[in-house]
């Protein structure tokens, strides 16, 4: 209690009598009356006020007081070799041609040695060639002798830095003349060289350079790596913004192929699922097809008659050397619902679900689908309902799935005629209009999407 | 007849037997008017499992579980007898599922689920609810007993009546029945045609396709004997 209130620093109640106040009642008391007079003045800092106040209230320190070697730095030690010495010592420079002496620091044991620079200058032999071997291998249209001699000049004093050479050219004596051009001519002269003088016939120097491989100096490709290079740089900011939108697109447009690609091996995986005996569903649709409600024996039987259509036509596609994606002409399955089990207690509404093999997507697609036709997604569950309901459905996914289809065949045909014009230009493919035009009474999505990859830039907002 | 007649192996099963029982499941729930002070409960539900027939489901139903949100005390409650119902009071709405078991241990219990509706639909929303309204929200589903038991074929149809006087619904379930097949039948025959249409245009789109493609081989070879380097590079790009 009187802790709390000397920290507070409150007025201890001084009618508090308890066995603590009997005793040390005067103790207490003078505590309290010595620290109220060293009290903290307002604004100073606690830190502060704690050195002109400790504990034991003394004075700080006049002077430093730690006069310990404790922070003392030792020597510091770094090798246990002996140190060896330096010396400030002249030097030539054997490179150099006028006998030069500088000086420079250097260990007094390598006083004897050459200047260790020297070896680094390093000479380039430039062929050299007599009047006849000109005469007789380096003649050429272009280049005189002189100018040739001049360029041979060159390259020896300024060591094959052709970009020196062609600063120093002489244009007042002989034409201007790119490095390129420079470069043509100095490494052609060296191919000849060297192969003419390696010749066992020849009387002259038989190596040139020491070299045996001949280094051929491809112009052309200079030339436009470098007018590439030019127009790189030279780009406006106008066609670089031109450029990184281009390319934008057609990773967009690539992707949506592949995307396409991958449905084409969906609708394939389907169609040889179909094909591989899965009759039913086929009957059933084909019992549509024919509009009337046929007793199953002859829907059967369409079936039948039907198969062995396809297979003809198969037959048919495989001999043309076409994709297979192309000879579908098979009818797909919609949803296949789950048989009756056997035996035992069930509901209804569970015949309904569909089945686990229909993705999300196809069963939003549907649910949209019904709901355009303003059925209830969750019908009252009676037998004819069920029954009914599943067929509508089924219907639906195998619409579905046909407009895909033609969604893709769509865009086929737009890159069919694409690759067409580009082969035969001025000349083009009309895709006959009802295998689009109608999906756009229909459904508009698609429609959308494919003037999107024909890829007006504008549009492409819509894609994303 | 009594149940131990059977015995033990009632397991055995009717052939080509088929018995469909139907039943409306739901909740009614009544607003009081206000927040309760003590728990801030809105609204008092029942929600209830029922024959769709004017027919006793205790003759045939064991129990039925109603598992409840699990803020409840004790949220799964069992009831044994009809009628299958659990009054509660609360402020919000869950999922109930609700569990039938049968007297025969060999039919194995079904699941139905049923979100607790305690708010009108946001379209019926004009002012504040009003105190009193019933709301109803219940559905229909038929049980389905596919080559039942004899016991369970025997135990359904001793079913008796519950009341002498009419047993009606809240929701009109024939006609709603009527009209949904209605538009069910009649939106079969459209996307049917839709659907062959669909594929005449696949096949125009196939043919076109071919087509197409011997256009562009004629094309390539004309090509070819005309400019070899130049077709070359075209068919690289």
């Amino acid at each position: 209690m009187a802790d709390i209130l000397d920290i507070l620093e409150l007025e201890q109640p001084a009618s508090e009598i308890s066995r603590d106040s009997i005793i040390h009642g005067d103790k207490v008391k003078k505590k309290y009356v010595t620290a109220k007079a060293v009290k903290r003045p307002e604004g100073m800092h606690r830190e502060v006020f704690a050195l002109l106040y400790n504990d034991n209230k003394d004075l700080p320190p006049l002077l430093p007081t730690d006069t310990g070697k404790a922070y003392k730095q030792t020597k510091a030690k770094l090798g246990m070799r002996k140190v060896r010495k330096w010396v400030w010592a002249p030097f030539t420079n054997p490179a150099r041609t006028d006998n030069a002496v500088f000086h420079h620091w250097k260990r007094a044991a390598d006083e004897a040695k050459e200047y260790p620079f020297a070896q680094f200058n390093k000479q380039v032999t430039i062929p050299s060639y007599s009047e006849s071997e000109y005469n007789q291998y380096l003649k050429s249209e272009d280049w005189s002798q002189a100018e040739t001699d001049h360029l041979m000049d060159l390259c020896q004093r300024f060591d094959l830095r052709f970009i020196v050479i062609h600063d120093r050219w002489d244009r007042a004596a002989f034409r201007d003349r790119s490095v390129e051009d420079l470069k043509e001519r100095y490494y052609g002269i060296c191919a000849t060289l060297s192969k003419v003088k390696t010749n066992p016939w020849s009387n002259t120097v038989t190596m040139v350079n020491g070299e045996k491989r001949i280094y051929h100096y491809d112009a052309e490709h200079e030339r436009k790596r470098k007018e590439q290079l030019r127009r790189l740089f030279d780009r406006t900011q106008d066609q670089i913004d031109e450029e990184q939108m281009l390319i934008t697109e057609l990773k967009k447009i690539e992707a949506r192929k592949r995307e396409r690609e991958r449905k084409t091996q969906d609708l394939q995986k389907l169609i040889s699922r179909a094909d591989s005996g899965n009759l039913p569903p086929i009957s059933q649709v084909n019992n549509n097809n024919e509009g009337t409600s046929t007793p199953s024996n002859t829907a059967s039987s369409i079936a039948r008659r039907h198969d062995r259509k396809l297979h003809k036509k198969k037959l048919t596609a495989q001999q043309r050397p076409v994709r297979t994606v192309e000879s579908v002409t098979v009818e797909w399955s919609g949803i296949k619902f789950p048989e009756a089990r056997g035996t035992g207690v069930w509901l209804r509404s569970q015949r309904m679900k569909l089945p686990p093999g229909v993705g999300q997507r196809k069963t939003k697609a549907i649910e949209q689908e019904l709901r355009l036709m303003n059925i209830d997604i969750a019908p009252t569950p009676t037998e004819a309902i069920c029954k009914h309901f599943n067929e509508l459905r089924s219907d639906l996914a195998l619409a579905l799935d046909l407009k895909n289809a033609l969604a893709s065949c769509e865009f086929e045909l737009q890159a069919l005629r694409h690759q067409y014009e580009a082969l035969n230009p001025g000349k083009t493919l009309t895709i006959p209009p009802s295998i689009c035009n109608m999906v756009a009474d229909n459904e508009t999505k698609p429609v959308g999407e494919i003037i999107d990859v024909v890829g007006s830039p504008s549009a492409h907002n819509t894609t994303i | 007849m009594s149940c131990h007649d059977f015995g033990p192996d009632s397991g055995g099963r009717l052939k080509g037997v088929t018995i469909v029982k139907p039943v409306v499941f739901g909740n009614i729930a009544r607003y009081f008017g206000k927040k309760r002070e003590e728990d801030g409960h809105t609204h008092q539900w029942t929600v209830y499992v029922k024959p769709f027939l004017n027919e006793d489901m205790s003759a045939y139903v064991k129990k039925v579980h109603f598992k409840l949100h699990e803020s409840y005390s004790n949220p799964n409650r069992i009831i044994t007898k009809m009628p299958y119902e659990i009054t509660e009071t609360g402020w919000g709405e869950f999922e109930i599922v609700i569990k039938i078991f049968f007297l025969d241990p060999n039919e194995r219990p079904v699941t139905l689920y049923h979100i607790l509706k305690l708010f009108q639909s946001p379209l019926t929303v004009g002012g504040p609810p009003q105190t009193g309204r019933v709301l109803c929200s219940e559905a229909y589903d038929e049980i389905v007993f596919q080559e039942p038991t004899l016991l369970m074929q025997h135990l359904i149809n001793s079913a008796k009546p519950i009341t002498n006087g009419p047993w009606i619904h809240n929701t009109n379930f024939e006609e709603k029945k009527e009209k949904m097949l209605q538009k069910i039948v009649t939106a079969q025959p459209k996307v049917r045609g839709e659907i062959n249409e669909l594929k005449e245009r696949l096949q125009l789109a196939k043919e076109t396709i071919a087509k197409f493609k011997e256009e562009i081989a004629k094309a390539r070879t004309q090509m070819t004997i005309q400019n070899d380097g130049c077709s070359s590079m075209l068919s690289g790009l």
